[in-house]
């Protein structure tokens, strides 16, 4: 007896050959999509939201591109995700990381075609990934021991990364900017401490490194501007009064002056409350929520700087950054503990009043202010930043260091292309293939700048089977040239991240032979 | 670089060909996209340009010259047109004026840049060679500028008239020129010169009379009467202002309640209990001798009832409410005082003192101005006047721009000529500099140079006068030396700029470049729209 139907009515199931077959397609339309913005001569993309107010963003960040993505190819999402994770783990190399699983597949596709076994090219694959991760650390560098030298990396990575963004022009005052702003941390990989402020208005060459924390917000009517050694409380809590909060309560009275008497009390229990405040010897209130006028009028009789409506984001950050606590009740003042800082003053940046905290506790932070000419200057700038940061602070953490420009890519399919000749078997295809997928990406950025690739990446292979050779692609003149030379570096823990989560991935959309596709969730507004 | 054109043609036989027709294409409906906004704008240019009429959504008709105001209306879609709409927003944040200016650089060096392209030449070439470019026309920009004193009142006055020829309100330039300067100047306090925060200047509009009866209050305007429902006072000298956060009306908890009556009697005792605490609020306002209240507005509760005013009166206490929350901080600054949030706080310290504050008609309506303020802080209120509203907003507008003008100058203290003259200078310089530059940049930069000429173009041609002729005998003037030489377009004819005393700020011309080239880098590295949540 056939069985009539075991998927409910929406859902559909697509095997064997139909369903790899979408998967590549999928993965690869994906890969096609973001491979143009790849190398210091990608180009961006403009992203059309068709949301609520049409905004428009422009930008050249693989993870941002593939996020706001509508998608609904399953072999999609999983490259998607492992850029948004390449994000997350180490900030730089979103589009590297699709753009080789993509190749990976592309491979794949074209061996799955000439009759090899998925499994044989998952573990060709493996061996090869192995293969190359190993080649590469037989060529890191590592300055750790020498300071001055290592900082020298800092500086070519930040500008390699920058080079790709719209930060390009000013790279060298960018680069600046992050590695000393990621000096400051020590360190740790806590990037919350450096804090990106976006101004419209001027250039992208006035943006400066503050050291320090500024909060865009303003200070209260009557209140001083200016504060040494400030005594810093942050909280969150209600300053216009605090509600019973059951619902239906009310109050019966039987005059007005009752009324009064109620308004008097709620007035006074303000009182209490701010004085409970001063109490604890501060000179600076910063709250989350509104202040209302009869509180910061006694702020401001009291001489106390009140910040009101600072957004969870900004106490967040200033409790860090100042050393102290984020409090809500101000019963027990001992055991609150206090931000300090030496020094809070308004300034202004552009057209806006913004206030200044300088001399933190926390030594580690700082405030980048980016200027630009428009939002969308100043969003791309900021994503471009803060890759720039993220690797960076990767780097301090694992300081080895490899050649950027096509460079790594040359050196593992070299390696792999030995291991492929050594292999035998049909895994031997697979390592092959591995090694021209790698070739793929020098291949990528060559053709965005408008070189011809073909010729550029045989001259490459070429040098690259010379001993010790420092050969990639140097864009800007359109040849090969040294890369040790021209101080293109890359971080190895970002390439190491790319090769491992792009194998990965292939392997992943690889094993599957079967889709399924559940039934739509019925929405009666479905947006 | 000769391999990038050499690499074209080839890489047009693979695969690949098909791809990066569909980016050309985007590319070029990016392009064409935002100079159809640019073309738009183009007619509104110099003091000889036409106003556009725009009727927005809701039925309301504005007349404007100024850039940023129109393309903000327009309501564009595409997002590159969109991206030149943003640029004119960031001129008008940056310098205020040559909002059309800057949307008209960028139209022309987009052409430009569609015929670079044609030719093969990668855009990241093209986008870098522009930044070059538009570096080196600031460097010039800066050599050609004369530096200028903040007490030389004159050329400030010069520079803001240079702004308002191109308006509407220009027959009033002679008038809105120096006050506009006087109100920068009376603002830039003495420790801090290079700041000028415009939010110090109020400017209130008020409908009749004509441009011409526009000035400048040495004080506070409020755009409404006082409160005289009960017969208060209209005209207070040697005023006491207390400006105040609470209200003078019956008693509200923020707790929900409910007066419970059970008889007659105790309805009247309610009554009277009322009239006792507004009076008794108002006497310990009085005891600080205060006659001057400005209450802000509320939306839990009445600023003040019937009876409270009845009282105010009664004391010969001058009330003006419903003041706005975003205003007391400027009120309270230039009144220097404090605001005061509850009645217990109602001290003598906290009140601002006025020599005079009365209510004035201006034709059928009415406003309240306090003058001779005490120790009066570093503000100024401008009061626009205008036949219809139309006139006003655009009077504002102008306004706004001379004042950004003057901030400009005040911030960065460099005059440059106006008419044209700085471009073509511009262009000829850059035209020079190109050709000992190799390769594609040369190329590139030489198109920029070519760019800038639209300025005088389009000057000329507004101006109805033959463009080419004008353009023709700009360039060969500069090449002369003439370097000041522009466009004279009250006489329709060439002239040394700087003796006509058309000059403009040195952050307004380089701030149009820079930004200008900064826009265009960006939609030339665009090679793909999608479509995202």
């Amino acid at each position: 007896m056939a069985i009539e139907r075991i998927l409910k009515d929406d859902a559909s199931e697509e095997k064997g050959e139909r369903a790899r077959m979408a998967s590549f397609v999928g993965a690869i339309a994906i890969t096609d999509l973001v491979k143009t913005t790849l190398g210091p001569k990608g180009m961006d993309k403009i992203l059309q939201s068709t949301g609520r107010g049409q905004a428009v963003t422009v930008t050249n960040d693989g993870a941002t591109i593939l996020k706001s993505l509508h998608i609904d190819n399953p072999a999609a999402k999983v490259l998607i995700d492992i850029s948004k994770v390449q994000d997350d783990e180490v900030g730089d190399g979103t589009t590297s990381v699709v753009v080789l699983a993509g190749e990976l597949l592309r491979e794949a596709e074209k061996l799955v075609a000439a009759k090899i076994h998925p499994m044989t090219i998952i573990s060709g694959y493996r061996m090869a990934a192995e293969c190359a991760r190993n080649a590469l650390l037989q060529r890191v560098v590592d300055n750790k021991e020498n300071a001055e030298k290592f900082k020298l990396d800092l500086m070519k990575i930040a500008m390699t990364t920058l080079s790709s963004k719209i930060l390009s022009q000013d790279k060298v005052h960018f680069a600046q900017l992050a590695v000393d702003a990621v000096m400051r941390l020590k360190g740790s990989t806590n990037l919350e401490a450096i804090q990106i402020i976006k101004k419209p208005g001027g250039s992208l060459k006035d943006s400066f490194l503050d050291e320090g924390f500024i909060l865009d917000k303003k200070i209260g009517l009557g209140q001083p501007k200016r504060i040494e050694n400030a005594k810093i409380l942050v909280a969150n809590t209600a300053m216009d009064t605090d509600k019973v909060k059951i619902y239906g309560a009310r109050v019966r009275v039987d005059s007005m002056s009752k009324v009064a008497e109620i308004e008097g009390a709620e007035k006074e229990k303000m009182r209490e409350k701010v004085q409970k405040i001063i109490a604890h010897g501060i000179n600076c209130f910063v709250n989350r929520q509104l202040i209302y006028n009869f509180p910061e009028e006694l702020f401001a009789d009291a001489g106390i700087l009140a910040i009101e409506h600072a957004d969870f984001d900004g106490i967040e950050r200033l409790a860090l950054v100042t050393g102290g606590e984020i409090a809500s009740t101000f019963d027990n003042p001992e055991s609150v503990k206090l931000g300090h800082c030496k020094l809070i003053e308004e300034i202004m940046i552009g057209e806006d009043k913004l206030i200044h905290f300088s001399g933190v506790e926390m030594g580690q932070a700082c405030t980048i202010v980016l200027r630009g000419a428009s939002h969308h200057v100043l969003d791309e700038a900021e994503r471009s930043l803060h890759d720039a940061l993220c690797v960076l602070s990767q780097t301090v953490n694992d300081t080895r260091v490899v050649l950027g420009g096509g460079w790594p890519e040359m050196v593992m399919a070299k390696a792999v292309d030995e291991l492929a000749r050594q292999t035998p078997g049909k895994k031997s295809h697979a390592i092959e293939a591995f090694s021209r997928a790698l070739v793929a990406i020098p291949t990528i950025i060559a053709d965005n700048a408008g070189l011809d690739s073909a010729d550029l990446v045989a001259q490459l292979r070429a040098e690259h089977h010379k001993e010790g050779c420092n050969a990639g692609i140097d864009v800007i003149s359109g040849s090969v040239g040294d890369m040790a030379e021209l101080g293109i570096s890359e971080s190895f823990k970002v390439k190491q991240a790319v090769l491992l989560s792009a194998t990965e991935a292939a392997e992943m959309i690889l094993r599957v032979d079967e889709i399924i596709t559940c039934a739509p969730r019925k929405r009666e507004d479905r947006m | 670089m000769a391999a990038v054109t050499a690499a074209q043609p080839r890489a047009s036989k693979t695969e690949s060909y098909v791809d990066n027709k569909r980016k050309e294409d985007i590319r070029q409906a990016n392009i064409i996209a935002a100079r159809s906004v640019a073309d738009a704008v183009r007619t509104s240019l110099g003091p000889k340009g036409m106003d556009k009429m725009i009727s927005t959504a809701n039925g309301e008709v504005i007349i404007t010259n100024d850039g940023a105001t129109i393309l903000n209306k327009m309501e564009v879609l595409q997002p590159a047109a969109k991206m030149l709409v943003e640029l004119s927003k960031s001129q008008d944040a940056a310098a205020g004026d040559g909002t059309t200016t800057v949307v008209v650089i960028a139209g022309a060096i987009l052409k430009q840049c569609l015929s670079l392209l044609s030719h093969g030449i990668h855009p990241t070439v093209i986008s870098d060679s522009l930044h070059k470019a538009s570096t080196k026309a600031v460097d010039v920009l800066t050599a050609m500028a004369v530096p200028l004193e903040l007490s030389d009142r004159e050329s400030l006055i010069k520079s803001a008239s240079t702004s308002l020829n191109s308006k509407v309100v220009s027959q009033y330039s002679t008038l809105l020129a120096p006050l506009a300067v006087d109100s920068v100047l009376s603002v830039v306090d003495p420790e801090k010169p290079d700041m000028v925060d415009l939010r110090d200047i109020k400017i209130v509009k008020r409908l009749g009379g004509t441009v011409d009866d526009t000035q400048l209050v040495k004080g506070l305007v409020f755009d409404k009467k006082a409160s005289h429902a009960a017969g208060g006072p209209t005209r207070m000298e040697n005023a006491k202002i207390a400006v105040i956060q609470f209200q003078i009306s019956p008693p509200k908890t923020d707790i929900e309640q409910s007066i419970v009556v059970s008889d007659y009697t105790q309805m009247d005792r309610i009554l009277k209990e009322e009239r006792n605490y507004i009076l008794g609020m108002i006497k310990k306002i009085k005891a600080t001798g205060c006659n001057v209240l400005l209450i802000q507005k509320s939306i839990l509760r009445d600023a003040v009832t019937d009876l409270s005013l009845h009282y105010l009166a009664k004391a010969k206490i001058m009330v003006i409410k419903d003041v706005e929350r975003d205003d007391i901080e400027f009120i309270t600054k230039t009144l220097n005082c404090l605001p005061i949030a509850n009645i217990e706080h109602f001290r003598v310290e906290k009140l601002g003192h006025a020599d005079l504050v009365e209510e004035v008609s201006l034709g059928d309506a009415k406003i309240v101005k306090v003058t001779g303020i005490k120790d009066m802080g570093r503000t100024t209120t401008v009061l626009v006047r205008g036949s219809n509203q139309l006139v006003i907003d655009e009077a504002e507008r102008s306004l706004h721009d001379a004042l950004c003008v003057v901030r400009c100058l005040v911030s960065k203290r460099f005059l440059i000529a106006g008419g044209g003259a700085p471009e073509i200078e511009l262009s000829r310089q850059l035209g020079a500099w190109s050709k000992v530059l190799h390769g594609m940049e040369g190329y590139c930069v030489r198109s920029f140079a070519e760019a800038l000429e639209v300025i005088p173009y389009t000057l000329a041609e507004n101006a109805g006068l033959n463009p080419i002729a004008i353009v023709t005998e700009l360039r060969n003037r500069h090449a002369q030396g003439e370097i000041n030489a522009g466009i004279n377009v009250r006489k329709g004819q060439i002239t040394n700029i700087l003796e006509e005393n058309v000059v403009q700020p040195l952050l307004v011309s380089t701030s149009a470049i820079t930004l200008a080239t900064e826009c265009v880098r960006m939609i030339l590295k665009i090679d793909d729209i999608v479509n995202v949540r």
